[in-house]
């Protein structure tokens, strides 16, 4: 029986269990102003207008680190295998995939009438809403694959 | 479908853990089965039959609704 070659060992799953919620912890207190505040504390203030301070240049790389961590952590846990992969895990995968199309459908349709409906969100809206809409999807079927795997059958 | 996965591995005195490495699955996959919240494929269900010395349609059985 052939199944899906491009995953990766189960190993991944582990190490994407842990740097995924690193990044995302770390990239929610960028926004938050708890990191900044830390590297203001470390390389001094950040004067206007330079881009190339060390305060600049390390926010940069820890919110490139942040969030290319959670996504590198989303990919592992999304793709690897699980310890023993059989036919059942294979259908559970699918079945994953199938609804979190379906939830991330059902948000964009809301999303869109709730636009034309109520308000315009603006670029800046429409583009935390496209990301959302992205998140959503992988973290629907990572929540949903694991509670079947896991959770349900036990 | 309506299988006597169970009642066939429990009269062969096998864990769920044993027959699952008998056919290489894991073991959630037999707990499906004997629930049956999954249809296994007939290769599996080959598998299945030959670990437990039955044939195929000893161990699974068509219901009306199916």
């Amino acid at each position: 029986m052939t199944f899906m070659t491009f995953l990766l060992p189960h190993r991944f799953k582990k190490l994407g269990a842990v740097i995924a919620p690193i990044g995302l912890v770390l990239w929610f207190s960028m926004q938050w102003g708890v990191v900044p505040r830390i590297l203001s504390f470390v390389f001094g203030e950040s004067t206007g207008g330079q881009n190339s301070s060390p305060y600049y240049l390390a926010h940069v790389i820890v919110t490139i680190i942040s969030f290319f961590s959670f996504l590198g952590g989303v990919y592992f846990v999304t793709f690897s295998k699980e310890k023993i992969e059989d036919e059942m895990v294979q259908r559970t995968r699918l079945d994953s995939f199938q609804f979190a199309a379906l939830v991330q459908i059902v948000f964009i349709i809301i999303g869109f009438l709730a636009m034309v409906l109520f308000k315009d969100p603006g670029m800046e809206g429409l583009m935390l809403f496209f990301i959302g809409v992205i998140f959503l999807f992988w973290l629907c079927f990572i929540g949903r694959f694991n509670y079947i795997l896991h959770i349900k059958i036990k | 479908m309506k299988n006597y996965l169970k009642e066939e591995r429990t009269i062969k005195q096998l864990t769920q853990v044993q027959l699952a490495e008998m056919v290489n699955v894991s073991r959630q996959t037999i707990i499906s089965i004997e629930t049956s919240r999954y249809i296994p494929s007939v290769l599996l269900s080959m598998k299945l039959a030959n670990a437990l010395g039955k044939k195929v349609e000893a161990l699974f059985e068509l219901e009306k609704s199916d």
